[in-house]
């Protein structure tokens, strides 16, 4: 689904993010990079929907060079990627259920399946009763929660996360892994990077760890092993 | 750019097409006052465009006109026989281009010559009877860019005196139209990048004022030109909108203007309104929407970069 080989990031101010990274990640998998700040974990993940490009290495998702897109391919790659952001990203303006609609508009789905397909995400991470709420009267756990819904709703092979709980408290950050669970039970893979110790320990899912731009750990089941 | 993007400028629905238009209409409420700023430099831009159109395009039909009316007078050497006068005359007649030669005698000469004086024909008093003026030739031509070539002709050939047309006025008119057309180019070629500057500034705004939204879009995999459309439609209305205003407005004021020169100035040649006044609206909306999707494309270009 997601391999990287020699993958290197220096950005333009010289500082070094990734270096020589070799990784697979096969459909179904659920994966936690982890490490402490500044590791890298963020380029893993923004070069994996082309927010950056490599340095060097190879790169493929779904079989194809994420590298050698052409501009105009980038938008159908994201097609096959579901993203969530540690600050959700939703529009102030719009509803809800607009939120989720909006993923499906842009890309120009016919209006009926909008509806069913909303609808669908919506119940499945317990929203439906919100549909016509504004993201200002939502909890954090609730808007991550209708960001979630927008990045499967358009039936992702892959969900990448940055952090996804990094702004939640313990609780909230359970439910919202329970709903990345569901997910990922129907065969959808999961990219998390993370910093929640408790939730990766508890989780047993496999963990990438990174450090100083480098894969230092790369485990079944794994743990987060760091102490921060 | 790319086949792909092709595509998806083809494939899209009449919804999708809605809603580009609903975006862009909601983003000019929005920006309200930009927006009345924008359009109104367009317009002031137009209007003047078509101002200084009416005036190059009016002074070249006059012109032309007073060409075409221009008629050679070709002057006889004295003391030429009536054979000789006749066989001027028929070389005259077989120039390329001439229609019409009229003799005119030394005595019809003199009439018209008095006629021009008016009431000051006791000037003539001082030549007695003796008549000064020539035996001439009055030539007409079917083009008038014959004009100076016929006169030239004429001139040189043996008989002739010389041989003269009312070139000054017209060349004059010539000079006069090239010059409103110089200060007249200058002067819009600034306005129209005050008003491609003044779009691409509002369509930043907007792109600004909306760059989370855009960030969304490209992360769930909207396509740029997608992306763009709106804010590409944003710029053409207002482009449209300020060439309408400047149509409008040129279209009153050349109505108002013909019917002052029909009730008083009967003899200038002003083009007529229909379909002159068509042709200028259509050319002045087109202008004033390509420099408001030029305006926006701009700002797109610098400000959303994938
Ligand atoms: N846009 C950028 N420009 C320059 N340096 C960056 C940029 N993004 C990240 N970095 C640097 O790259 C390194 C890795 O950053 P990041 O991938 O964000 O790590 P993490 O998400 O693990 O905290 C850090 O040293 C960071 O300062
Ligand atoms: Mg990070």
């Amino acid at each position: 689904m997601i391999h990287m080989s020699g993958i290197s990031k220096i950005y333009s101010n010289g500082s070094v993010a990734l270096s020589d990274v070799s990784v697979g990640i096969e459909k179904g998998d659920f994966v936690f990079v982890v490490g402490p700040s500044g590791a890298g974990k963020s380029t893993f993940i923004k070069l994996i929907f082309r927010e950056e490009l490599p340095s060097s290495g190879k790169l493929t998702v779904n079989g194809r060079s994420v590298v050698d897109l052409l501009p105009a391919e980038v938008p159908y790659l994201r097609r096959g990627l579901g993203i969530v952001f540690q600050d959700y990203r939703l529009l102030p303006n719009k509803t809800v259920y607009e939120n989720v609609a909006f993923a499906m508009e842009v890309i120009e789905a016919p209006r009926r399946e909008i509806q069913k397909r909303v609808n669908h995400v919506l119940d499945l991470v317990g929203l439906r009763h919100k549909i016509r709420t504004y993201p200002t009267q939502l909890s954090g756990g609730e808007q991550q929660r209708v960001a979630i819904a927008r990045a499967i709703v358009n039936s992702p092979m892959v969900v990448i996360a940055d952090e996804p709980t990094g702004n939640l408290d313990p609780d909230t950050s359970w439910e919202i892994m329970k709903i990345f669970e569901r997910i990922n039970k129907v065969g959808t893979t999961i990219v998390m990077a993370t910093h929640d110790k408790p939730v990766v320990d508890a989780m047993k899912k496999r963990v990438i760890a990174i450090e100083k731009g480098c894969i230092v750990r790369d485990q079944d089941g794994g743990a987060y092993g760091y102490e921060d | 750019m790319s086949a792909t993007r092709m595509e998806g400028h083809t494939a899209m629905k009449i919804r999708t097409w809605e809603y580009f238009i609903r975006e862009a209409v909601a983003s000019l409420r929005h920006n309200g006052l930009m927006s009345m700023a924008s359009v109104s430099t367009v317009a002031l831009s137009l209007l003047i465009l078509g101002m200084f159109l009416i005036m190059v395009l009016n002074l070249n039909n006059l012109a032309v006109a007073l060409e075409s009316q221009v008629q050679i007078s070709v002057y006889l050497q004295d003391n030429l026989s009536d054979r000789d006068m006749r066989e001027v005359g028929t070389r005259i007649t077989k120039l390329p281009g001439v229609t019409e030669v009229t003799f005119v005698t030394k005595d019809e000469a003199l009439e018209r010559f008095k006629e021009r004086l008016g009431d000051q024909q006791s000037l003539l008093a001082a030549l007695g009877d003796t008549n000064p003026l020539p035996y001439s030739f009055e030539v007409k031509v079917d083009k008038p860019e014959r004009v100076k070539q016929v006169a030239q002709a004429t001139g040189q050939m043996k008989g002739v005196e010389n041989a003269k047309f009312g070139e000054k006025v017209v060349e004059q008119l010539f000079t006069l139209t090239k010059w409103i057309r110089i200060v007249g180019l200058i002067l819009i070629v600034f306005l129209a990048m005050a008003a491609l500057f003044i779009i691409a500034n509002t369509i930043r705004i907007t792109v600004f004022a909306r760059r989370k939204e855009i960030g969304i879009m490209k992360y769930v995999g909207a396509t740029n030109a997608f992306i763009r459309w709106p804010f590409l439609i944003e710029g053409m209305i207002l482009g449209f909108g300020g060439a309408l205003i400047a149509v409008l407005l040129l279209t009153k004021a050349y109505g108002l203007l013909a019917e002052q020169v029909y009730a008083n100035l009967v003899f200038l040649p002003l083009i007529p309104q229909y379909p002159f006044l068509i042709h200028m609206s259509v050319l002045l909306l087109v202008v004033g929407t390509a420099i408001g999707a030029l305006g926006s494309t701009i700002s797109l270009n610098r400000f959303m970069k994938v």
